[in-house]
């Protein structure tokens, strides 16, 4: 065969890798179509789209390392892992999420009455009711429902676009919350949202000085069909161990129920106002709005002693007169423990310096 | 030609030692399993493995999943490793060569007779796996099982998705098998051409493992092996298992164009 002959052969062989190695960033790069829409009616569009149906799959990435995996270890994946979720939605109280990994699955069916969750892993099947206050679960995490709740208080003044991207195949427009209050520790959150529906495809929410996000969630492929509701029903199979569900509201109550809270909690702290939240106890003070909240809770004296030490062994615990102070992306907590009183928690996305306020403001010390 | 090198393939006894010897490690863990009752907890260990203890039916499934992500690509990997550097090596290439047929059909022949080997041992590892998890464990033919997302499936359902992954099982080893073949028309040895491919695929998957890789993830090509165990997710998730075929299809045709362009141009010595 001539030194020609094998040339052009190899020269196949090339040509050949290129167009595939090019493919995916030639479809990377498809322009997005841009619509001239205010922030604050892409705002309005998107609290407007929990009724809208749909069926995807989304992944979200978490940055967020809390020294909680062994207390709470589903609230540390979701916040820390890549979670990939299949998602059937055909309305707020009638939705199904799937967290898919390699070798197992854990459904969320959530129903007018409350939520199923099976897990593969452990063959088992737990019902809950629903609960005013919840941890986090994977059905917050998908883009459209976060989405919904990071815009829900924001300001006119607070939004601006930041053009259009492509998310899921779909033209998104893009809309930047940058919170206004002092005390924020979210730089911003960014939000791509579906023209025609007003649904979140990809939220990204960004921590003070952080470059890269806290937490990264979108659709890969999303489906305008309403999902069979067979498809999000559920009943537990027959060889299945049912579970009885998390008593969130019992919790709740007894927590409210101790006598725990000798201090009064002011009308103010850190520059944010109280708010009332609905099922709350009353020793459970809420502050802020949108995405500066700040929760003080007070702690009976065996947990605040297992979270002190948990808090001390994380790294970048700092620690000093004013308690126990941890940082994981834009989550700020402290652990404030004032002499010849009870314990409060003090976590919210604030910065350490509102942190330290708030610490110093319920102890009584300079802050 | 091509029946000349599958008759080559299945005539020698060391295809059915390698066979054997695929078979004797799915034996050996269902043989286990039921003297001992004690079967890993769903999610651990390889996939469906836990299920067979309640359905014996599972256990090509479970067969399949022990064997892929070591014994089978090795399997692979030296059989595709020998199909021309073997020849090579004995000597025997420039007789091969020397009669009036071309460069690409011997190429072709060899492919298919390395894909014959790969579909056989898929198949004779799902049989076997289904006799012996017939066997030893309790069969449900009426009502048959559980998917991943925790609703019943028919016994048909469960028939036609087994099926389906020991086809999806036997197209990702295609990747092994055109890497195997494509170092195989690069050197004299065949067993540094499976040295080659195995090489390839621990770098795959140890890359696979790595946060760091995740960019270039979605092109190793063992990434989406595992995505057998989608088709048994209710609804079936065909995102991966479609993007598992398609890469394997741009391995086989990027590698065999590539061996193709090698081997035609190639000056035989040996």
């Amino acid at each position: 065969m001539s030194g020609h002959g094998r040339a052009r052969r190899w020269a196949v062989v090339t040509a050949l890798l290129a167009v595939l190695l090019a493919l995916p960033a030639v479809v990377g790069a498809l322009p997005a179509d841009d619509a001239d829409v205010p922030a604050a009616d892409l705002r309005d569009a998107v609290a407007a789209s929990a009724g809208v149906a749909f069926s995807g799959y989304a992944v979200s990435a978490g940055g967020l390392s809390l020294p909680v995996s062994d207390q709470l270890p589903g609230v540390a994946d979701l916040l820390s892992d890549r979670t990939a979720m299949r998602v059937w939605w055909r309305g707020p109280d009638e939705h199904r999420v799937d967290v898919v990994s390699a070798a197992g699955e854990t459904g969320v069916h959530t129903d007018a009455g409350g939520a199923w969750t099976w897990e593969f892993e452990s063959a088992t099947a737990r019902r809950d009711a629903l609960a005013a206050l919840a941890l986090p679960a994977p059905p917050d995490l998908v883009p459209a429902a976060l989405g919904r709740r990071l815009l829900s208080e924001a300001a006119d003044d607070e939004l601006s676009r930041i053009g259009a991207r492509r998310v899921a195949g779909r033209d998104a427009l893009g809309v930047r919350l940058v919170p206004a209050a002092p005390a924020a520790s979210v730089a911003r959150v960014d939000v791509w949202v579906d023209g025609g529906t007003g649904l979140p495809l990809a939220v990204e929410v960004v921590a003070d000085g952080a470059t890269v996000p806290a937490l990264d969630t979108r659709f890969l492929d999303l489906d305008l069909t309403t999902p069979p509701a067979g498809v999000v029903a559920f009943t537990p199979p027959a060889d299945a161990r049912v579970l009885p569900g998390e008593d969130t509201g019992g919790l709740l109550r007894e927590a409210a129920d101790r006598e725990l809270s000798p201090v009064r909690l002011p009308a103010e702290l850190a520059g944010l106002a109280r708010r009332e939240v609905d099922g709350a106890p009353a020793t459970v003070g809420l502050y802020g709005s949108g995405v500066t909240l700040l929760a003080v809770a007070p702690l009976p004296g065996r947990l605040a002693a297992g979270l002190r030490s948990t808090l001390a062994a994380a790294p970048g615990a700092v620690r000093d007169e004013l308690g126990t102070r941890i940082a994981a992306g834009p989550l700020g907590l402290v652990l404030v423990e004032p002499p010849r009183s009870g314990a409060y928690l003090l976590v919210g996305t604030v910065t350490p310096d509102a942190l330290a306020g708030a610490a110093a403001a319920l102890t009584g010390a300079p802050s | 030609m091509i029946g000349v090198e599958l008759r080559k393939t299945f005539g020698r006894p060391r295809t059915w030692t390698t066979i054997a010897v695929l078979n004797a490690l799915p034996v050996l863990v269902a043989v286990l399993l039921r003297i001992t009752d004690l079967a890993p907890r769903p999610g651990e260990g390889p996939p469906f493995l836990s299920a067979v203890l309640t359905n014996g039916q599972l256990y090509p499934l479970a067969a399949l999943a022990i064997v892929l992500p070591l014994f089978l690509p090795i399997a692979v990997a030296v059989v595709s490793g020998d199909a021309v550097a073997g020849e090579a090596q004995a000597g025997t290439l420039r007789y091969l060569l020397a009669r009036p047929v071309g460069r690409t059909r011997l190429l072709v022949a060899k492919l298919v007779a390395v894909l014959a080997f790969v579909l056989v041992t898929v198949v004779v590892v799902a049989a076997v796996g289904y006799l012996v998890g017939t066997l030893l464990f309790d069969a449900q033919p009426a009502a048959a099982g559980t998917s991943v997302s925790g609703t019943s499936l028919t016994a048909e359902q469960l028939a036609g998705r087994t099926l389906l992954a020991i086809g999806y099982v036997a197209v990702s080893m295609l990747g092994v098998a055109a890497f195997g073949l494509f170092f195989s028309t690069l050197t004299d040895s065949p067993l540094a051409a499976a040295l080659g491919a195995l090489a390839v695929l621990v770098t795959s998957s140890l890359l696979f493992t790595l946060d760091a890789a995740s960019p270039i993830a979605p092109y190793l090509p063992t990434r989406y092996w595992l995505a057998f165990v989608d088709l048994f997710r209710d609804p079936v998730l065909w995102r991966d298992v479609v993007r598992g075929l398609a890469l394997q299809g741009v391995y086989v045709g990027v590698l065999l164009t590539a061996a193709w362009a090698n081997f035609t141009t190639k000056d035989i010595t040996s």
